[in-house]
């Protein structure tokens, strides 16, 4: 169905078109394709390059919200429970705690066991010693604490596994680097939504019955393409540290109300502590600053004192996008982590829907919501599926996980499978899997991409080591050609000092020290002209 | 009894236990300087920086089941190059120790309970009353060899003696008329010493085997051997694991040593430097070229830049400043030839020659006649990698052209010389 059309402007065709490849938009595809619905899923970047790829990757019990919104934190524990069911693969169930230090507030601690009571989540009181032989890197002035069933969720192979099964299930496609930029309209509906490909700068038409908004903290931005103007989102700019090897067993959580460096969450191998909460006007240029880092840090020692010593090696940041009720508190985080489904049909739309707000532990239920919305329209009688149907996770698609490289390496004891990435110990025969195979693969993939969908980058070294290497192999394999390796290579690694540099002390310090001796020394890159920036994704 | 089961390490909580806070694996900077100039990388698809970050990473299980800690050496080249000083080899110690004795590569194990079954300490098994006899009948032979040496003494548990010299089961076991070459020299230069029948022995397999109660219990006997004769210094032979583990042993132990741990090459420099031993290199009238071989243990491990000075000023006297030529890198940076760390009896000879390969390699771009290996693991490995890469060159221990020099090297105490020098400086009446 799909080709050029006359005017040389490439044309597709699908039943409905997703804007936004977060967590919710690769939601909305998997749930709409489990009920049969062909899908076309476009992001201007690239998968998780908002909030989906800047957070904590927590799988919230609930608990943080037991005491401010009680709503949210039952529906995070009933939905916890159903991704526990269904997608095990992407979830660590390393339990969390929720403590309290000296000089938080007693009577806060004392009231958590019957706020969690009222959202029907499961907490067990714990002594301070309890606590700390859970958790010995707890501070020892502890004064109150509880154990919930907090978890873990790698964000990135959710994302991967729903466009994965999406394409599987009912031929789906995902186009990254596609941006909307104009809506043709006629009698209300929707019939074309005209795209252009960032990377070529060629326009794509793209035609469907249905138009879904996922754009997260972009979402109002879209649904304003379209002429709808009932869509507000407050911008809440968060960022997180990472730590260079995992410090807890489980998620650690200051008990107290929600503030800054007060959550502590194992990502595998590392650590994740955040985040701050800051309103911003801007989504341009949104990256850590070492102002943040000082905050969260500040706050995260009073909770975890190790954190004094420990080597971080990147910040990250990701904008929360929050639903702005008319009139509503401007502190976003007082305001709601609830989601909304916009059906547009006041603006005089009628198949065009936006879906704002929520949060990652709940992104499927906002899928679900949608999912019904346009299957309904579209006159579809299948009910969702995602509560039962297990999450499979493409062989391509597995790169992500900590820890899966070095074991899948070991195992095959392959000598001719040589290491690209040494920190993560991502083998050639990885980045030629996800390079031919993984969702959004495509000819020339950059850097960036290829490390979206592995550990490529993601440890100590933050790819002083890897860039060159894995940039050297795909030219090797006439992935890349001319100057564009290079050209990735100083995509890629910029992009990462942009993170590395707020948190540029101790041990963190040599590192990059050698890693500027490589990439500007050795290689020159620093001499090399620019291009254009696609930043602002925040994978950690 | 091959199917016990191998304990599971976690290598990152042990790295943060036993290694200092600026030196552990979290200090990392995956730059690889460890792994390149590891001669041991490779082999089951492992190496230094793969250790570490499979540590970082939590693959513990993989980590205490690979083979390639009895690869290792323990040479610790690669926490000398290491530019944040991590050293490697504490945690291949651990894991060594981890493995079931059962499972462990037998030939070390069985060199440590040789060790362990008499108070000889020796790995080959030679008991005390063996040991006096041995050297007793060697003495007798000597005296009556040659008439310069018919009042020469090998003292045995003299008290109070000023060297407490210890001595390597090798050569009373196998080859005895490799004693004598050492009487001599310290005959030459009146050395106040003496063995003893207990404790003597030099090499320590207990070390390699990771079982650090082993190691200390070895070196304890020895310590005790020395305090009781109340002699002043402990003297190792030329070897390169006894000195080192005699001289960690006692400070990783915390054992009461009242003497000096010192190496006999820095007393060969010593004598040199006083006039007491007058060697020249005039008998090398044919320029032949001689390399020398840094024992990691006793040059990078333990003594350093002293003692590789020591060296070099021995060897140039010995054969003359332009026939020395040195290995590139020497001295601390220098590659350890793989016959270290127990390698040579772990029965993996073919990681074992493929390991020395590089060392030979080394040796080869010299292009010299001979290599001096002040150690006997050396001297096995370099003589082993010889014949098999058919290498062109002899590998000699320092004592043996030092009495050449001094034209008092017996004729039955060439062995290791080539044909070149086998009929320099024999004695008149005996030749």
């Amino acid at each position: 169905m799909n080709g050029p059309d006359p005017t040389g402007t490439k044309t597709f065709e699908t039943e409905v078109l997703i804007i936004g490849g977060g967590v919710t938009g690769t939601g909305v595809m998997r749930d709409l394709a489990l009920r049969g619905v062909n899908c076309l899923l476009i992001d201007r970047k690239d998968l998780n390059a908002g909030a989906s790829g800047g957070n904590h990757g927590l799988l919230h019990s609930g608990g943080r919200y037991a005491s401010t919104d009680w709503e949210t934190a039952a529906e995070c524990r009933a939905e916890a429970e159903i991704l526990k069911n269904t997608a095990k693969d992407s979830l660590d169930e390393c339990g969390g705690i929720f403590a309290a230090v000296d000089g938080d507030d007693p009577d806060f601690a004392a009231r958590f066991p019957e706020h969690c009571a009222k959202a029907g989540i499961p907490c067990r009181p714990l002594s301070p010693a309890e606590a700390r032989a859970l958790e010995p890197s707890l501070s020892d002035k502890v004064f109150a604490a509880y154990a919930v069933d907090d978890a873990t969720v790698d964000p990135f192979r959710i994302t991967l596994g729903n466009v994965n099964h999406a394409q599987h299930l009912t031929d789906s496609v995902y186009l990254p680097h596609t941006e909307a930029i104009d809506f043709e309209i006629a009698n209300g509906t929707i019939t074309s939504v005209l795209c252009r490909d960032m990377r070529t700068g060629d326009g794509v038409r793209i035609r469907a019955k249905q138009v879904v908004n996922t754009a997260g903290a972009w979402a109002m931005n879209v649904a304003k393409l379209a002429g709808c103007a009932d869509v507000a989102v407050l911008y809440a700019k968060g960022t997180l540290i990472i730590s260079n090897a995992r410090m807890s067993n489980g998620v650690i959580n200051r008990l107290r109300a929600p503030g800054d460096g007060d959550i502590l969450v194992p990502g595998g191998t590392v650590s994740l502590l955040g985040t701050s909460s800051d309103n911003i006007d801007s989504l341009d240029n949104v990256r850590p600053t070492i102002e943040e880092v000082d905050r969260i840090l500040r706050e995260g020692i009073g909770m975890v004192p190790s954190l004094e010593h420990t080597r971080f090696i990147r910040a990250f940041s990701g904008v929360r996008p929050l639903l702005q009720a008319s009139g509503a508190d401007v502190d976003g985080r007082k305001a709601s982590r609830g989601f909304r489904l916009f059906d547009h049909e006041d603006q005089g739309l009628s198949n065009f829907a936006s879906l704002v707000g929520g949060k990652l532990t709940t992104y499927r239920l906002m899928a679900e919501k949608t999912g019904d919305l346009v299957a309904r329209r579209m006159g579809n009688t299948a009910s969702c599926k995602t509560a039962t149907t297990s999450l499979p996770t493409g062989e391509a698609d597995r790169w992500t996980e900590p820890g899966f490289a070095p074991r899948y390496w070991y195992k095959r004891n392959d000598p001719t499978d040589a290491i690209l990435c040494e920190c993560e110990m991502v083998p050639q025969s990885g980045v030629d899997a996800i390079a031919a195979d993984a969702v959004g693969a495509e000819k020339h993939m950059t850097l960036r991409a290829i490390a979206l969908r592995s550990r490529i980058g993601k440890g100590s070294c933050q790819g002083s080591f890897c860039a060159a290497r894995v940039t050297s192999h795909l030219y090797e394999r006439d992935v890349y050609e001319c100057g564009e390796g290079r050209e990735h290579m100083r995509d890629f690694v910029s992009e990462r000092f942009k993170g590395v540099r707020p948190v540029l002390w101790g041990k963190q310090m040599p590192q990059m020290e050698l890693a500027e001796a490589l990439h500007c020394g050795l290689m020159g890159l620093d001499l090399q002209g620019t291009r254009d920036d696609e930043s602002g994704d925040g994978t950690p | 009894m091959q199917d016990t089961k191998t304990p599971v390490i976690d290598f990152q909580a042990k790295a943060h236990d036993l290694l200092p806070d600026n030196a552990s694996y979290d200090s990392c900077l995956s730059c690889g300087l460890c792994s390149s100039g590891c001669p041991a990388s490779g082999f089951y698809g492992m190496d230094p920086r793969r250790f570490i970050r499979m540590a970082m990473l939590g693959l513990n299980e993989e980590l205490s089941n690979t083979p390639w800690v009895w690869t290792c050496t323990l040479c610790q080249r690669c926490a000398y190059v290491c530019p944040m000083s991590i050293d490697v080899s504490v945690l291949v110690g651990l894991a060594r120790g981890n493995w079931p004795k059962d499972k462990k590569p037998q030939g070390i194990v069985r060199s440590c309970e040789a060790q362990m079954r008499f108070p000889s300490t020796s790995a080959m098994g030679v008991m005390p009353d063996d040991f006096v006899e041995i050297v007793e009948e060697a003495v007798e032979e000597l005296r009556e060899e040659d008439d310069r040496f018919k009042t020469i003494e090998a003292p045995m548990d003299k008290k109070g003696a000023y060297f407490f010299i210890n001595q390597n089961s090798r050569e009373p076991a196998t080859e005895p008329e490799e004693l004598a070459p050492l009487w001599k020299i310290f005959d030459y230069v009146g050395a106040d010493w003496t063995y003893a029948s207990k404790g003597w022995a030099a090499e320590n397999f207990c070390m390699f085997t990771g079982d650090d109660d082993a190691w200390k219990e070895m070196v304890k006997q020895r310590v005790d051997a020395v305090n009781e004769l109340g002699c002043k210094v402990w003297v190792n032979t030329e070897c390169g694991h006894s000195f080192y583990t005699l001289w960690k042993g006692v400070e990783r132990f915390g054992l009461q040593a009242d003497f000096e741990a010192a190496s006999l090459i820095s007393y060969y420099a010593l004598w040199i430097r006083e006039g007491k031993l007058p060697v020249n290199s005039d008998w090398n009238t044919k320029g032949l070229k001689f390399t020398v071989q840094d024992p990691c243990q006793l040059v990078r491990k333990s003594i350093g830049d002293p003692v590789a000075d020591d060296l070099r000023y021995v060897a140039k006297k010995l054969v003359g400043d332009e026939n020395f030529i040195d290995m590139q890198p020497c001295r601390s940076a220098n590659y350890c030839c793989g016959g270290g760390g127990g390698f040579l009896q772990a029965g993996m000879n073919e990681q074992r020659l493929a390991y020395g390969k590089r060392k030979f390699d080394q040796i080869t771009a010299t292009e010299v006649d001979y290599v001096l290996t002040p150690c006997h693991n050396c001297h096995s490995q370099i003589t082993d990698l010889c014949d098999h890469h058919d290498g062109g060159y002899q590998v000699i221990h320092f004592w043996t052209l030092i009495c050449l020099s001094l034209g008092i090297l017996g004729k039955n105490e060439r062995r290791y010389l080539g044909p070149d020098l086998a009929g320099i400086g024999l004695p008149k009446d005996v030749s």
